[in-house]
């Protein structure tokens, strides 16, 4: 795979041994991978909460043409560039990451609270998330024998 | 005139929807005019119980993902924690893997292959499939205990040396003729073909906007089967199937002939288990184990698609992140497209051809 283009384009971009990590431009970046390069597949975005607030969402592109995946990454606070109008199946990724780490995917119209119910306070796998609702059974006294 | 839609929830109780999946259609007479999924009624927080047990703890759960392909989870799991202690597994113990992966494979389609013909209304196929993949799930119970929840691979190999191969060569014995039944009273049938044929048609570039993965991707004419890039798979050989209608027929063709492919890939592996010697293997103490700092990625072919497992480990025994990617969650929020335009009476048979399974879709 030809890089230099690449390059050329995002200057900025931290290129290590498995993932490459952007600051900003993610939408730009994305669909610099989906249109010129032959990424045409959004394998899946995970989340990772790194602390302080942060979160590191690492985009798994995939390519069928010479089967090479490549990871980018990108380090968000509360709120995310969408990138649904690139690739569909990121609706689905982004209402994963919202309900579960909280973080806002801006211009993502279908953002809802999808496994936790919708009146729930928190995100579970934030580290500084604090099970204290009286739903689950360990933080409600009469369910304690 | 005045047109009106209305909205129709199909779910949580449907009993085609394979377990709690709820679709809000909104219809115009019967023609669908958009789709919306709900999922989330069977999320038991997989990925959040990974950073609260430890690796050990963690293993049994994980064949609780998909509940009919449980060999290929705890395989993906054990795969990436193999990965950052630097495993390497004897031919005999790979033998062992690919047997039972292929074996839970067959399972798994032969599943569908009920359930998807009892969505089209016809009864007695599920009672045909089932009997074919109770002598699996028998051969399973002998060798592991359990029948669906095997938790049979450990870090650093199987829990104890195959047996009861005898079986095996039983099933892949009566297996082709029992597909040359299914060919007969299903592949023939003229209701079927109307009922598939041409409908849900998915396109290559739809397909792949959407991350359809696994035999959904196949059957729209992407050559993209994990097992050909697979150090497990990597002295066997097999034909990748790929169809090129895209349609609901050639999904269900496609896992018919998947079926026979993992019978040949069971028959190469038989002659050589037979002769094996007792299986050694050096397991690792999962009490003192730790996974060293870092990131891990691994993959697998699973029957609903591409599986994979993101680990980040800060070397505590605990992990600190844990993701699964799963195939129908994909192809759940590819009802959002597929299904419109479509009739009522059509979405069922759509919707069950990309073979959803819920548990893999909450985790």
């Amino acid at each position: 795979m030809n890089y230099n283009d690449f390059k050329t384009y995002f200057a900025d971009a931290e290129v290590t041994e498995d993932k490459v990590i952007i600051k900003d431009r993610l939408h730009d970046t994305i669909e610099f991978l989906a249109t010129k390069m032959p990424f045409d597949m959004l394998k899946e975005i995970t989340a990772v909460d790194s602390g302080n607030g942060e979160t590191e969402i690492i985009y798994h592109m995939y390519s069928d043409d010479g089967n090479e995946d490549l990871f980018v990454s990108t380090t968000v606070r509360e709120e995310a560039e969408t990138i649904t109008d690139i690739f569909k199946s990121a609706i689905a990724d982004e209402n994963e990451i919202y309900d579960l780490f909280g973080v806002k995917f801006n211009g993502n119209e279908n953002l809802k609270r999808i496994y936790m119910p919708e009146d729930w306070e928190g995100f579970p796998l934030r580290k500084d998330y604090v099970e204290t609702d009286e739903r689950l059974a360990w933080n409600n006294d009469s369910h304690n024998v | 005139m005045t047109v009106t839609t209305f909205k129709l929830n199909l779910g949580p109780q449907h009993p085609s929807t394979h377990g709690v999946l709820r679709l809000i259609l909104e219809l115009e007479g019967e023609k669908i005019l958009s789709c919306e999924p709900d999922v989330g009624y069977l999320h038991r927080g997989m990925e959040k119980m990974a950073e609260k047990m430890t690796c050990v703890q963690y293993l049994p759960t994980v064949d609780r993902i998909d509940y009919l392909a449980g060999f290929f989870y705890s395989e993906l799991f054990i795969r990436n924690i193999e990965k950052g202690l630097h495993i390497e597994h004897s031919k005999k113990t790979k033998a062992i893997k690919v047997l039972l992966l292929e074996l839970n494979r067959i399972a798994s389609h032969l599943l569908w292959i009920g359930a998807f013909l009892m969505d089209l209304g016809a009864t007695s196929p599920f009672f045909y499939a089932f009997r074919e993949r109770e002598m699996i799930l028998r051969y399973f119970e002998k060798l592991t205990g359990q029948r669906m929840m095997y938790n049979y691979f450990t870090f650093g190999g199987v829990r104890r040396d195959i047996d009861y191969l005898e079986d095996v060569e039983d099933i892949i014995k009566i297996l082709p003729s029992k597909l040359k039944d299914y060919e007969r009273i299903i592949t023939k049938n003229p209701i079927f073909i109307s009922r598939t044929q041409g409908k849900g048609i998915l396109d290559i570039k739809t397909a792949k906007n959407y991350a359809i993965t696994g035999v959904n991707l196949r059957a729209s004419g992407v050559n993209y089967d994990l097992r050909s890039f697979d150090e497990l798979y990597r002295d066997i050989e097999f034909n990748p199937v790929i169809r090129n209608e895209g349609d609901s027929l050639s999904r269900y063709l496609a896992r018919v002939e998947e079926i026979s492919e993992s019978i040949k890939i069971i028959s190469q592996l038989l002659d050589y288990l037979k002769k094996a010697e007792p299986l050694k293997q050096n397991l690792i103490n999962p009490l003192t184990m730790r996974l060293p700092e870092g990131e891990y990625y691994s993959e697998i072919e699973a029957p609903r698609g591409l599986a994979s497992c993101y680990i980040k480990s800060t070397g505590d025994e605990k992990l600190y992140r844990l993701k699964w990617r799963t195939g129908s969650y994909y192809s759940v929020n590819l009802l959002r497209k597929l299904l419109v335009g479509n009739y009522l009476n059509d979405a069922i048979a759509i919707a069950g051809s990309l073979d959803i399974i819920l548990p893999e879709v909450d985790k």
